[in-house]
């Protein structure tokens, strides 16, 4: 099979704070877990959740926003923002079934590069307690699926030769229109 | 009791109903109930009095009247029977019941209780006789006779507060200021400012209220000529304080009363309750739509607080200080307001002026007021006679008497026929004046001239036994107690004069001190900051210019020639004269004097504590003073 | 006006003046006890008489209460007023033999001599009031105890500025006089500890003849006011220059502990102010400026050696911080230059150490740069205002800079002692006879390689540089970030050393980090300069990461507009759609994720190029 498993984690952090402080640990030479891919963004407020959706959907086995302080950011009022959206994100990702701690939220100031050393180090530990999300390999299960029972409802059109009263195509012809569309 | 009058004619009504209870005919015994009487038991006599008349079933047809002060103090308690004007003298109680029995009822005079001319020897039976009376002329005075200090209704029957309603409704304010100021009446507090002026100046000032004061502090040792007019006539000083605000406009004022006078405030507080009640004082008197109400404040027992400036300090609660004066109490007094303050004798007078008009009262006096009421002195003072006079007392005078009319003619001459020395007028801060001015015309700039003042009216005499040094360092002394303290030459200077001449009377003077003393007497005066400071070196300056060889006799001779400074004196017994009577070994309180009887005495100098009772005991002069 | 004559010159001046006004104007000395130019006019010590004539009429009046008027004749020093004031002085020498005051006045007016004898009693008129005793004036009888609240005692000259200064002028009233005559003196009510007095001391300072003391109006030391400046070295009064190079060099008056804000009385200051400059009814007031560009320069804060307590700071009276020993050396300072031990000695040796808060894991791990210069100027001018021994006591000397090192040279020639090696701890507990008194010194000597005891009279210390104590509320007012030391952070240390990562503020000076003046001047410059780009340019230069609306997408939700910081999102009510300003957009990107309907795109950071990114992320293992 394939190595060991280590997580993959995408890094969202905003430019001014978080970004400085990753830079500052970078500069000091601090020494930390290599798992994590970061992401610049102006500010934390950019954060779209479909952003994360769409990294744990690509495979990321966590994701970690980061941002200014409350109060300190440097536009604002963004972080306060990505907060809100972040505590309802939290709540839809645990319907779906995600652990909570593959999510997480964490206001590191451009000062704080120990802090961004030790919150990697953490978050990478939790997720490797975890295991691996491995949405796209989910994905691609599903999709097998899909294409086994599209197959099979074929077979048994072609063996009924019945059409859709409603629609008047083929069960063959509505897969393909689907698959068109995917 | 009475209802508040609301109108002139009401009190007129009033008055006349007063008027209708009384038969001037009918017998009065009136009995001094002045301090000085009462000192001598003067209330227990009228007791006597009333029990008398009591026993006898005369309540109701003889009247009992306790009157203030009647002037005749040295001899004390004085009673005087009315209509027939009797005055008997040294009266005791049991003499009440006496004169009851005798006089009233069998109209017996009783000869003893007359008083003795001491020269003719002669009983005097009334006013007209006896010479004390007969020399006085006592308009303000005289009106202790006929009036119970808490009696309104008395004040009223002898025409009191007519001079009020005829100020209130026949004059107008600048009217009555006019008539005072052509009066020439000046303040018979001491300093003699023209009354008219001051309230002039008053008036003339705008000001959202204006004060009327009366001086009652009068703090000279040996005067209580105001103390006596307030237990007398309360009513009077009230009523010239009630015209003197309707002249200027105010509707407050105070009297300040010193509070060693306990009978004057309580009398004076009696007059101000019954003249509210009646409504001649308060809002709207009589209904002539003029307001004004008095406060008593009583002094704290400084005499400073008899100088203006302090007195009003002391209304307002403050120390008794003074203060500069460059900027007058007529403009801003009590709490910066216009104040007028006078004195008791001044507001007495008021009343008089009013009904009897300047013109009157111009014709006594000395001088000439028909330019300025600066030209000269009018009308009468009462003086306060006292020391060594036959007849002490309170008397009053024509301004321009002369002091030996007072001391001779109404005194009766010194005492025990010794010689005559000097005088004291105007109390401690005055000048002491000598055998050469007995002829002197008593008024207020000549006084000054001679180096005295007027003052409030003390005059004490002394005789050939007081020493003028002693004299002048006791009224230091009574100042140096006195003295604020504020400025330096007073607080300072008197305290040193009296020092030196404790030293010229101890004998340890050069001629040299004498001089220093006449530099320091001369500073004090230019330099002090009130009158108090000003004055008090009139007793050093007038006695240096006036009896400088008694001074010298202490530096230059080492001797007292009145006998008085102890360290100067020795008393020895002259062994031929003397015939072992003890007389004065008997009397001496030191023990001091040894021998026999029938044998000469001795006099021991170590324990002699040269009181001089020896001396004046000895009926054979065999006591000689050194 | 008023026109008036003294001593035969006329004078013309405004009638409100008093006659010792107009005559100390003109040059015409009056001499006065109890006349102050603060105090009301009292006319209690008769000094200043003149001769006034007036209308004729002529009379001895006190020149300090007299207003002048038309026509007055003043004669000051005439043969009647010299008199009256030779007895005067006579009068009060009696009282008060000692008196400097009393003695210089009878040098001036010429009384060679005092001819009066002091007071004396009467002692069977004694009463045993103790009031002579209070005076100490008139012994009487055998003294009692003196009481001990009395105020005025021998040497008071009574002339009452005391009384009319607490009183009148500073509205408190503790002190006043009580008894008549002789008797008076200035005391306090019922001659108990006033609990009114407010120890400004105002009574002892006007008192002439130094007759007051405090401690008897109120049983309590008076607080000091140590002055800022002098970092408590000296004490200052409430109204004071600041320091000597002030800009404005203007007095200001503290409101804590200004009498006229305790009392409403007081105003000695505003009074005698010639020109009317003082106005305690100032208000502070807040004015709103408009700036394009802010420069943050405010600076730093130096260590408090406490937080190093084995230095003995704050235990030991002789241990000073370098910033204390600057003010002693300082011609200018508290001691006038003298350096002096706490009890006035001379020190005959100092110990100056160095990185006190610095280089230091348990306070400060920086260094702070400027300590090792100061240090050095320190021992050289200890050196030379004491002949003290100097020790350093340093860890590494760093003296970069012009001809820095060339002065560290000079002080080796100077033979100031240099010990290499961080001391341990500052005691006073003497192991030997010479230790006896002093301070030691306790340090590894690591050249040497073995522990000292250096025995000194004086410790300095030379404290390290911090940010200042509100650096973190500052910071946020200007929506800058702070570095790990809590000094402001730069946009990027080589590149933008005065830049923040806003734009349009500037930092310049200590608050960015410990450095000495040659430095900060430069960097000012630097803020300065680009400052000046900024207002000079006509045009501010733009990231190009703006924000921009997809018209056609645009439902007019309106969900977007409130939530920009910088209101750059309008609502355009004619086509019913959002419209970004781009010169107000900064870019921060919130209203795109915001968007429910995608419609509102951000240049440079679009979705598409995120997700670029995230699956370029996740691309390799």
């Amino acid at each position: 099979m394939s190595k060991a498993w280590k997580p993959r984690i995408v890094a969202f952090f905003c430019n001014w704070c978080t970004y400085t402080a990753a830079d500052l640990a970078g500069v000091s030479r601090m020494k930390y877990a290599a798992n994590t891919r970061v992401i610049r963004l102006m500010c934390s407020g950019r954060v779209d959740p479909q952003f994360i959706l769409d990294a744990l959907s690509k495979g990321a086995d966590g994701v970690l926003i980061g941002g200014c302080h409350p109060g300190d950011c440097h536009y604002v009022e963004g972080n306060y923002k990505m907060l809100r959206r972040f505590q309802m994100l939290k709540r839809m990702l645990k319907d779906l079934g995600i652990e909570e701690e593959r999510l997480r939220l964490e206001w590191i100031s451009a000062a704080e590069g120990e802090k961004v050393k030790r919150v990697i180090n953490e978050m990478v530990a939790q997720v490797e307690k975890l295991g691996p999300l491995g949405i796209p390999a989910k994905f691609q299960e599903w999709d097998k699926e899909m294409e086994h029972f599209a197959a099979q409802v074929a077979a048994n059109e072609a063996a009924s030769g019945s059409a859709c009263a409603e629609h008047g195509q083929t069960a063959a012809q509505a897969n393909k229109m689907e698959a068109a569309h995917a | 009791m009475a209802t508040r009058l609301t109108s002139c004619g009401e009190l007129a009504a009033y008055r006349k109903t007063v008027a209708a209870k009384r038969d001037p005919n009918r017998t009065c015994v009136t009995v001094c109930g002045g301090t000085g009487c009462r000192a001598c038991q003067g209330l227990d006599v009228a007791a006597a009095f009333r029990q008398a008349f009591q026993e006898h079933a005369l309540e109701g047809k003889v009247d009992l009247r306790v009157t203030g002060c009647l002037g005749f103090c040295e001899h004390g308690p004085v009673v005087t029977l009315r209509p027939k004007g009797l005055i008997y003298v040294k009266v005791t109680a049991a003499d009440a019941k006496e004169i009851v029995e005798k006089t009233l009822l069998k109209g017996e005079e009783m000869e003893r209780l007359f008083i003795k001319d001491p020269q003719t020897k002669k009983r005097l039976r009334t006013r007209e006789e006896i010479p004390f009376y007969k020399h006085q002329m006592p308009v303000i005075f005289g009106a202790n006779f006929d009036l119970d200090p808490q009696s309104i209704d008395d004040y009223l029957y002898v025409g009191g507060y007519t001079a009020l309603v005829k100020a209130l409704t026949t004059m107008t304010p600048e009217l009555v200021i006019d008539e005072v100021t052509k009066s020439g009446l000046r303040g018979r507090g001491g300093a003699g400012f023209p009354t008219g002026t001051k309230w002039a100046s008053c008036r003339k000032v705008e000001s959202n209220g204006k004060y009327i004061v009366c001086n009652a502090d009068e703090g000279d040792p040996g005067a209580y000529a105001n103390r006596s007019l307030m237990e007398g006539n309360p009513h009077s000083v009230l009523e010239g304080m009630i015209i003197a605000s309707y002249a200027i406009g105010a509707h407050e004022g105070f009297i300040y009363v010193r509070a060693e006078y306990p009978l004057a405030v309580e009398l004076l507080a009696k007059a101000i309750e019954d003249a509210r009640a009646l409504g001649l004082l308060g809002k709207n008197i009589l209904g002539t739509g003029h307001s004004f109400d008095l406060e008593i404040n009583r002094g704290g027992g400084a005499f400073v607080c008899g100088e203006s400036t302090a007195l009003m300090a002391s209304i307002e609660g403050r120390a008794g200080e003074p203060r500069a004066k460059h900027i007058h109490m007529v403009e801003r007094g009590l709490w910066d307001r216009p104040t007028v303050l006078n004195n008791v004798e001044t507001w007495s007078n008021i009343p008089l002026i009013v009904n009897r008009g300047s013109q009157w009262f111009t014709a006594i006096g000395t001088g000439d007021v028909s330019k300025t009421p600066w030209g000269g002195s009018k009308g009468t003072k009462i003086f306060s006679l006292v020391g060594k006079v036959n007849n002490t007392g309170l008397v009053e005078v024509p301004m321009g008497a002369t002091l030996r009319q007072i001391i001779y003619d109404i005194g009766g001459g010194i005492k025990g026929g010794k010689k005559f020395k000097g005088v004291q007028t105007g109390g401690p801060s005055g000048g002491i004046l000598g055998v050469q001015h007995l002829d002197l015309p008593i008024d207020y700039d000549q006084l000054v001239e001679v180096g005295s003042m007027m003052g409030s009216g003390g005059m004490i005499v002394m005789d050939e036994d007081t020493c003028m040094v002693d004299f002048a360092r006791y009224f230091l002394a009574f100042l140096e107690d006195e003295s604020c303290g504020k400025c330096t030459p007073c607080r300072e200077g008197v305290v040193q004069m009296r020092q030196l001449l404790e030293q010229i009377g101890a004998g340890k003077a050069t001629m040299a001190h004498l001089d220093l003393l006449q530099d320091l007497a001369e500073v004090v005066r230019d330099a002090s900051l009130c009158q108090l400071g000003v004055t008090a070196p009139n007793p050093v300056l007038t006695t240096l210019a006036y009896f400088r060889e008694e001074y010298e006799a202490h530096i230059r001779n080492g001797k007292c020639p009145a006998g008085v400074c102890k360290a100067l004196v020795s008393y020895l017994i002259d062994a031929e004269k003397c015939n072992g009577c003890t007389m004065c070994a008997r009397n001496c309180p030191s023990g001091a004097i040894e021998g026999d009887k029938k044998q000469p005495h001795k006099i021991v100098l170590e324990k002699c504590s040269k009181c001089g009772i020896c001396y004046e005991v000895c009926k054979f002069h065999a006591v000689a003073r050194n | 006006m008023v026109k008036l004559v003294i001593n035969g010159k006329e004078i013309t001046t405004e009638k409100e003046n008093t006659v010792l006004e107009v005559a100390r104007a003109a040059g015409i000395d009056i001499p006065t006890l109890c006349s102050h130019e603060s105090l009301p006019p009292y006319g209690s010590c008769r000094f200043c008489i003149v001769e006034v004539n007036q209308r004729g009429r002529t009379r001895m009046q006190t020149s300090c209460t007299l207003p002048v008027a038309e026509g007055m004749e003043i004669k000051t020093h005439s043969e009647r007023v010299m008199k009256i004031r030779r007895i005067l002085v006579e009068l009060m020498l009696a009282r008060c033999p000692e008196s400097e005051v009393l003695r210089n006045m009878a040098r001036e007016i010429g009384v060679p001599h005092c001819r009066f004898e002091r007071v004396r009693g009467d002692k069977s008129l004694c009463h045993t009031c103790q009031a002579c005793t209070l005076v100490e004036q008139m012994p009487m009888h055998a003294p009692a105890e003196v009481p001990s609240t009395f105020v005025g005692r021998s040497g008071c000259i009574l002339c009452g500025m005391c009384v009319r200064l607490c009183d009148d002028v500073m509205k408190i009233g503790a002190l006043g006089f009580e008894g008549r005559g002789m008797r008076r003196r200035v005391t306090t009510p019922f001659r108990e500890p006033s609990e009114f007095c407010i120890t400004c001391g105002a009574c002892t300072s006007i008192c002439p003849t130094g007759a007051i003391e405090l401690l008897r109006v109120r049983p309590q030391e008076p607080l000091p006011i140590p002055s800022e400046f002098e970092l408590g070295l000296a004490n200052r009064k409430p109204i004071h220059l600041p320091f000597p190079q002030a800009v404005p060099r203007v007095p200001v008056i503290d409101p804590a502990t200004c009498v006229n804000f305790m009392t409403g009385g007081c105003k000695v200051c505003e009074d005698n102010c010639q020109v009317q400059a003082i106005d305690h009814t100032q208000q502070d007031r807040i004015q709103e400026v408009d700036v394009g560009t802010v420069i943050v320069a405010t600076g730093f804060k130096t260590f408090d050696p406490k937080r190093t307590p084995y230095y003995g700071y704050g235990v030991f009276p002789n241990v000073y911080t370098a910033l204390e020993v600057e003010r002693l050396v300082n011609a200018s300072g508290p001691t006038g230059g003298e350096v002096t031990l706490r009890d006035g000695r001379a020190p005959k040796s100092i110990g100056i150490i160095h990185c006190v808060g610095s280089r230091d894991n348990k306070t400060n791990r920086w260094c702070s740069r400027v300590c090792c210069m100061y240090s050095l100027k320190l021992a050289h001018l200890l050196k030379e205002h004491t002949e003290a021994e100097l020790y350093n006591f340093y860890i590494d000397m760093r003296t970069p800079g012009k001809s820095y090192d060339e002065f560290y040279g000079k002080l080796l020639e100077e033979r100031v002692h240099f010990i290499r090696g961080r001391v341990g701890e500052v005691t006073d507990w003497a192991m030997t006879p010479e230790e006896e008194g002093k301070l030691v010194i306790r340090v590894e000597d690591t050249l040497a390689g073995f522990v000292r005891r250096i025995p000194v009279d004086m410790v300095v210390l030379s404290t390290g540089l911090e940010p200042q104590a509100d650096a973190q509320e500052v910071r946020r007012l200007f929506n800058m970030s702070c570095g790990s030391e809590g000094f402001f952070l730069e946009r990027h240390p080589k590149l933008a050393p005065v830049n923040t990562f806003t734009d349009g503020v500037f930092l310049a000076g200590a608050c960015q980090g410990p450095r000495d003046i040659p430095d900060t001047v430069a960097q000012a410059g630097a803020a300065a300069a680009e400052a000046m780009v900024l207002i000079d340019k006509g045009y501010v230069e733009q990231e190009p990461n703006t924000a921009y609306i997809l018209e056609q997408e645009c439902s007019g939700c309106k969900s977007c507009i409130p939530l920009c910081p910088y209101t750059a999102i309008a609502f355009d009510e004619a086509k019913q759609k959002a419209v970004i300003n781009e010169a107000l957009c900064k870019g921060c990107g919130t209203c795109v994720a915001s968007c429910p309907s995608g419609s509102i795109a951000q240049r440079l950071f679009e979705d598409d190029e995120v997700f670029s990114e995230i699956k370029g992320v996740l691309a390799y293992e």
